[in-house]
């Protein structure tokens, strides 16, 4: 229980320490947002009054402290650049993203465990040589890519999908899902290759376990030996897929990208090319938290699993 | 050595791998075309005798292109691999072998690290920072130079750990205890035994990386974040063809995207193999997740 404590306060005290740094990073930054709003012929006067304006004439430490209480009550502030809340903008497109997420994480479990554990069973044998292959060009396409080809494949001869565009659930569940097939498969491939891959060592290394040999020598069916060793292969498999969740959030924007989808990567890149800084600073901030959010669950998934690993 | 370059796996990565460095190290004398020459008159061309693999909506040779844009890919790959290894053996080469307070402190700042996503923060940073030229004193380094350091930064966590948990098992080891009743001095022990003991896997990881690293740059170039047009790169050269996929002109996008993925299959399969010879218990092991 301690233990568990312990971990979740190091994961807060991380994302403070990530606040801190994109904080400094945002504010030492050589061009002001009230020179991006106002324009390189404003006078030192109208800056002033919007700094002024938008508190940004307060110490550092106490933007900082404004800040971060807003975030802890999910008040992420206003844009300076058009006054548009950021919560807003943040509550419209994380949804998006986190759906694209779940569906490619879903397709990437449903493809790589089954792949994985078949391989393993099979080995050396012509299933896993080609899951080998599978894993080997799976981990080498760039995600941005495989999106092209989809499209080009997909949408554009077979036309059996959209092009691109983000179809909300309200318009019809084929079609919603329609439009995030492709961008889920694009962006889940690389993690059926990671996860796969540690699926066939994890019960490649059970296989040979004294346990196995036993079962065996007793007569088990081979059933019921198969879920011994799937349920001892779990622990490995499962840290690796819970940190991949974290991971495909950061690709999913360039996915996002490449299919035209309204999700936070619409946020974050336009925030980007309009420097809009405080933008800028609360999506990456969310992304990260999340991020550690994933990492924290394999731990205690793991803790969980495997009790004679924790500390 | 021999053992190695017998499996095919291992040869074709290596084929893969010299061909992609050699790319970049002779594109001014192999490409057949200036890789930046406008030619509208021939824009949009499919790959012919004169142009192997087509030109693109300037009517610049794709295939020159494609050899000039081997370097900024590896030169991130490299040169961010570089920082990584050189941060990650400083700290987890010291933290396993002095321990202590510096081993806390050292260990703890790099599971820090290892808790930032990558691909977000390149984003971020260059965004942050901005896209352009970056002067530092008297040079002028491209926009790719944040990416490097960033990436650089962020690849110290898994290079530390590898080396670090080699140093625990290595400090401990008899050898190194005949050494110091031998009365060598510690950082000799620290250098000359350890270090070169626990090297294997962190070539290992450090050639996965590289595939990371090409893969980070051609997305970060996608999106507008990393080389700057006109310059070749293989993800603005994907980011150009993207109109093309509903008109047909598929070498547009086909061969830069080929580029990119049989570049990182040879680093993958290089790593794999090396893996295989140098570090057997972990043969099986995972890939690098980013």
């Amino acid at each position: 229980m301690w233990a568990i404590g312990g971990r979740i306060a190091g994961s807060l005290a991380t994302l403070l320490a990530v606040s801190i740094v994109l904080f400094v990073l945002v504010h030492t930054i050589p061009v002001s947002p009230a020179r991006v709003v106002l324009g390189i012929d404003a006078s030192e006067a109208d800056i002033a009054e919007f700094d002024r304006d938008h508190g940004l004439d307060k110490p550092l430490w106490q933007q900082y402290a404004a800040w971060i209480g807003g975030v802890a009550k999910g008040d992420f502030g206003k844009s300076v650049i058009d006054e548009t809340s950021i919560s807003r903008q943040i509550a419209d497109t994380f949804p998006v993203t986190f759906e694209l997420v779940l569906l490619a994480f879903l397709f990437a479990l449903a493809v790589a465990i089954p792949l994985g554990a078949i391989s393993a069973l099979y080995g050396g044998q012509t299933i896993d040589h080609l899951a080998r292959i599978v894993s080997v060009v799976g981990v080498s396409i760039p995600g941005f890519w495989l999106g092209l080809i989809l499209i080009a494949w997909g949408a554009v001869s077979l036309g059996w999908f959209p092009a691109g565009g983000y179809v909300p659930w309200r318009a019809g569940a084929l079609a919603h899902l329609q439009s995030l097939a492709l961008p889920a498969i694009a962006l889940g491939l690389y993690y059926v290759a990671i996860i796969s891959r540690m699926t066939r060592s994890s019960v490649a290394d059970v296989l040979l376990a004294d346990h196995v040999r036993v079962s065996r020598a007793m007569g088990l069916s081979r059933r019921r030996i198969l879920t011994y060793v799937l349920k001892n292969a779990l622990p490995p498999v499962v840290t690796v897929s819970a940190m991949s969740f974290g991971y495909m959030f950061g690709w999913a924007l360039i996915i996002e990208q490449v299919f035209n989808i309204a999700g936070m990567s619409r946020a974050l890149l336009s925030a980007i090319f309009r420097r809009d800084y405080l933008m800028i600073e609360n999506v990456v901030l969310v992304i990260t938290a999340v991020f550690l959010a994933a990492n924290l669950i394999a731990d205690l998934l793991y803790a969980w699993l495997d009790p004679r690993l924790s500390r | 050595m021999k053992a190695l370059w017998r499996r095919p796996e291992a040869c074709i990565g290596l084929i893969l791998v010299l061909g992609a460095v050699l790319m970049a190290l002779l594109a001014p004398w192999i490409a057949p075309y200036d890789p930046l020459a406008i030619d509208l008159a021939r824009k949009l061309m499919p790959p012919s005798a004169a142009h192997w693999m087509g030109t693109d909506q300037n009517g610049r040779d794709i295939l020159s292109r494609i050899i000039w844009g081997a370097r900024p890919s590896l030169t991130v790959g490299v040169l961010a691999v570089t920082i990584g290894v050189l941060g990650g053996v400083a700290i987890g080469l010291s933290a396993g072998y002095v321990r202590g307070l510096w081993e806390q402190a050292a260990m703890r700042t790099v599971d820090g690290l290892a808790s930032i996503p990558m691909l977000i923060w390149a984003i971020a940073v260059v965004g942050i920072v901005g896209v352009g030229p970056l002067p530092i004193g008297p040079w002028t380094l491209p926009n790719e130079s944040k990416i490097i350091l960033l990436v650089g930064i962020l690849y110290i966590p898994p290079l530390a750990r590898v080396t670090y948990g080699g140093a625990l098992v290595e400090s401990n080891a008899d050898y190194v205890r005949a050494r110091r009743m031998q009365g060598a001095s510690r950082l000799a022990i620290m250098f000359g035994d350890v270090l070169p003991n626990c090297l294997s896997p962190v070539i290992v990881q450090a050639t996965l990386l590289i595939a990371v690293g090409i893969v980070v740059e051609a997305s970060l170039s996608f999106v507008g974040l990393g080389v700057e047009p006109p310059n070749p790169s293989w993800g603005g050269m994907l980011s150009d063809a993207r109109k093309y996929i509903f008109s047909g002109e598929w070498w547009t996008y086909v061969f830069p995207g080929l580029a990119i993925s049989l570049s990182v299959i040879g680093f993958n399969l290089l790593g794999d193999a090396l893996r295989e010879f140098l570090d057997p218990r972990r043969a099986a092991g995972i890939s690098v997740v980013a």
